[in-house]
């Protein structure tokens, strides 16, 4: 029972923490904050299934389409709106708001354009299970924990190791100074974006899977993302994934070995701890108060 | 009046401000001079309650007030104008002076909404006090006009004024000259002399030199964080320690 | 100059608005379903209003208004349904418990930036959300919904929207008569003050955290007072109606209307109220609509229908005064 629900807390914890670290990486860009990863993390789910079992595509392959569609999304949602709003100036309740009307149309977008039925995922695996140990795990959660450790790995490497990182985290850090070395401040906040909707999308592909395709998969998802975030730091790469992975065993347990009433609230209430007593989160990062 | 006992503050490895001990004498105008960086800013908010000194005591009136909120600061009768222009930009002008007065209005939530008598004599009284106060810097036609829509040389006069509105004992003026032309600094300097001959003391940080020589009483010299020099006019401008970092420092005026 | 007799005129104006509102139901009465709509759009006035204390004056997002909302709607609900306490003194202890949950929010809140606000805030709007709908011993009747009755003032019930619409009359006014009186007083000055710079709002002696914490414990007062209107008109409430998306909606309203004045709340309360009714037949792309709307908004005119009608009304007369001005002159 314990290693069974270790395994679901996993599963749903991995993916908190791919929205979160979108939210700290949008947040590290341009410290902004964004409310359309959880409907992103719905549209990459769709698009997903439909690549998948509609176009008989491979698996990977639909997974890579999927998010280089988010990507390009997100970077649209980055140029068309959210750049032309900071260009006007507008108090920034307008840009939390902004991003909740996108996330509204894709909510919209996607049950006009896939319909209010779950749809699920045919079998993507010859086998169903795995067994570790004495314990049989579903092949897709296994694969979900992996992918998501992987994809935190690549991310770390890539704003560490490669020139385009790098000059993501100088124009977060002195965004003049940053354009005065020739940074294309502008582009790299774009990519930022597409990044955190491509790790949306990716979440969503590989949840889909798990729980089925619906329209709301993702409007909860989204909001305890941010709770991981923040769980984390705000900001913080690492702090992103542990957040999350905490996260999801925390509820995972208290629903399984407790009560199940609790399962949706523990969230918001770790949520509200950290932002009352420690607001930088386990890996204390930068100070967020005033 | 104001007593500063040997306060240092750091920030992170960097001291900022370096066992330094001043005092402000009753009713008298004290400079506080010294180049860029020397942490003139950084000792106001410590003085006025933004920062916790690391070591050492801020004194006023008697009281400790080092540790203390801003506004129990404020309460206390010390008040304070800013160096980088902090107005209330969509408030107009007199309203500005008006929450310049907010602690010495009685006036709550209650009396508000039943709109007593007592608050609306205080209100009319507290009007009538902010427009005379406009009067005695020559702002009472911009009375109903938006602070942000002011001249700059007008933003710093009602900067000046808004620290005036709570009858404070002691006003720091951080740099009230900055950014006026010589006309407007020949108006401050008369300003000066009128709000002290008032029975307000001041604590002014300045750049130019012949409104600090001219109008001080007193004068401070940080350097790096460290009291350099202090003493009459004249000993300071003679003071070849203050005459080499000025050099040093860069700055000539 | 002449204070007193522009006063005299500004409160002319405020009766004659009154009295037409008032009048209203005469046009209507062949279309009963628009006096419900009326009695809604002053729900939300009274809603949004106190949105705006926080929110407008005071320069403090709230994303969880919902959870307000709810708290007045049950908190009343449910001390008539299981104290049989009368109705109207149920509105306001559940008001003033609300009041008194927002203080006690507001205070470890008050110490968090724009963003982090609004997530806390969010969160806050969850955990009420969560709560209604998965009650301890079921006492809110979780997602099935909770019934209750209408408003009884000393037994004269108000079991019509005509009756209710005159009774919500009464209470907008005296809500936005009370906002007023707030905002021009020494509270009021000191929320702008805070919202304009809270540093400066301190060094001139204004308890910030305290000035924080009144308004967020005002405005949820107004919120919670809106949403027990809300239940005993309706006579049923489930936890749908108090969802993120409402939070969202009074901000759009407040927004759409434009913030910090008497007027916006009421226009942007009643303009985002009929085009959602207009737009119920379109419900399948309701919040397509919804979001897109928001985008032109925010995009075309930030400053909301009244703040924008205002500025330019204000800029009208300047322009005349300083031609008038320049002829003196001449």
């Amino acid at each position: 029972m314990f290693w069974q629900l270790l395994i679901s807390g996993l599963v749903i914890g991995s993916v908190y923490g791919l929205i979160a670290l979108g939210y700290s990486l949008i947040y590290k860009a341009s410290g902004l904050m964004t409310f359309a990863q959880g409907d992103l993390l719905t549209l990459g789910a769709f698009l997903g299934v439909t690549l998948y079992s509609g176009l008989n595509l491979p698996f990977a392959v639909s997974l890579v389409l999927a998010v280089l569609l988010a990507f390009f999304l997100g970077m649209g949602v980055e140029k068309f709106i959210i750049r032309r709003l900071l260009d006007k100036k507008v108090m920034a309740i307008y840009i939390v708001l902004a991003t909740i009307a996108v996330s509204y149309i894709i909510q919209n977008g996607t049950m006009l354009g896939f319909g209010t039925k779950t749809l699920y995922f045919p079998a993507i695996f010859p086998f169903k299970t795995i067994k570790i140990g004495s314990i049989s795990v579903q092949t897709e959660s296994v694969v979900c924990i992996i992918v998501a450790v992987l994809c935190m790995l690549v991310l770390h490497f890539f704003m560490s190791k490669t020139k385009l990182g790098t000059a993501m985290r100088a124009a977060s850090m002195d965004r003049l100074a940053a354009e005065a070395r020739g940074i294309d401040v502008s582009l790299t906040t774009g990519i930022t974006w597409g990044l955190a909707a491509g790790l949306a999308a990716l979440g969503g592909m590989l949840i889909g899977p798990v729980f089925g395709v619906y329209t709301t998969l993702g409007s909860t998802i989204g909001k305890k993302g941010s709770a991981a975030a923040v769980t984390g730091g705000y900001g913080n790469m690492y702090g992103a994934m542990v957040g999350g992975l905490l996260l999801g065993i925390v509820e995972t347990m208290v629903a399984g070995l407790w009560t199940s009433e609790l399962k949706d609230m523990i969230s918001y209430i770790i949520l509200l701890v950290f932002l009352f007593l420690k607001p930088t989160g386990l890996f204390n990062e930068r100070a967020i108060q005033d | 009046m104001l007593k500063v006992n040997d306060v240092t503050l750091k920030f992170g490895g960097l001291t900022a401000v370096n066992h330094v001990s001043m005092e402000v004498q009753d009713g008298s105008i004290t400079g506080l001079i010294g180049p860029n960086g020397a942490g003139k800013t950084t000792f106001f908010n410590l003085v006025s309650g933004v920062y916790k000194p690391d070591s050492g005591t801020v004194e006023f009136d008697g009281q400790v007030i080092s540790g203390k909120p801003t506004y129990k600061i404020n309460e206390a009768g010390l008040s304070r104008t800013y160096q980088v222009i902090n107005l209330f930009k969509k408030m107009t002008v007199l309203e500005n002076v008006l929450v310049g007065m907010h602690s010495k209005l009685k006036g709550n939530l209650i009396p508000a909404l039943l709109r007593l008598r007592s608050q609306r004599e205080e209100e009319a009284r507290a009007r009538e006090k902010a427009m005379e106060l406009l009067r005695f810097v020559g702002l009472e036609d911009k009375a109903g006009e938006e602070a942000g829509s002011l001249s700059y040389g007008n933003q710093r006069l009602l900067e000046i004024v808004r620290g005036l509105a709570s009858d404070p004992k002691l006003l720091l003026l951080d740099e009230p000259a900055a950014g006026m032309n010589s006309k407007e600094n020949d108006d401050l300097f008369v300003l000066l002399k009128k709000i002290a001959a008032r029975g307000v003391s001041i604590l002014i940080i300045e750049h130019d030199m012949k409104l600090v020589m001219n109008v001080c009483d007193y004068i401070y010299v940080l350097y790096y964080g460290e009291k350099l020099a202090e003493g009459l006019p004249a000993e300071v401008q003679k003071n070849p320690k203050v005459i080499s970092a000025y050099l040093g420092g860069g700055e000539r005026k | 100059m002449n204070g007193k007799k522009s006063f005299s005129r500004k409160t002319a104006g405020y009766l004659l608005l009154i009295g037409l509102v008032a009048c209203l139901p005469a046009f209507l009465s062949g279309f009963p379903y628009g006096i419900l709509i009326c009695c809604f759009i002053m729900i939300y006035i009274i809603a949004v209003s106190g949105l705006d204390v926080v929110f407008g004056y005071c320069g403090q997002i709230s994303m969880g208004h919902a959870a307000f909302f709810a708290i007045g709607a049950y908190g009343s609900a449910l001390l008539h349904g299981y104290f049989d306490i009368p109705i109207p003194i149920t509105m306001l202890i559940g008001s003033l418990m609300a009041g008194l949950i927002g203080a006690l929010i507001a205070w470890p809140a008050s110490k968090l930036v724009f963003h982090f606000l609004s997530l806390a805030t969010m969160a806050f709007g969850e955990i009420v959300y969560q709560f209604i709908s998965h009650s301890p011993g079921n006492i809110t009747n979780n997602y099935v919904g909770y019934y209750t009755e209408s408003v009884s003032i000393f037994g004269f019930a108000l079991d019509t929207n005509l009756k209710f619409f005159y009774f919500a009359l009464i209470c907008t006014v005296i809500f936005l008569a009370a906002k007023n009186r707030i905002i021009d007083s020494k509270v009021g000055r000191a929320f702008i003050a805070v919202r304009e710079s809270s540093h400066a709002a301190g060094g001139m002696g204004i308890n910030v955290r305290k000035y924080k914490v009144t308004a967020f414990a005002i405005s949820a007062f107004y919120t919670a007072f809106a949403g027990s209107m809300y239940a005993h008109l309706v006579k049923y409430i489930s936890p749908d109606t108090f969802m993120q998306k409402q939070s969202v909606m009074f901000l759009t309203m407040l927004l759409f209307g434009g913030t910090a004045s008497t007027f916006g709340p009421i226009c942007g309360a009643a303009i985002v109220m009929l085009l959602n009714e207009l737009l119920r037949s379109a419900e399948r792309y309701q919040m397509l609509i919804y979001g897109i709307m928001l985008l032109v908004v925010i995009v075309l005119i930030p400053g909301g229908i009244y703040g924008t009608i205002e500025q330019k009304v204000k800029s009208y007369m300047k322009k005349k005064k300083e031609v008038r001005a320049g002829a003196e002159s001449k």
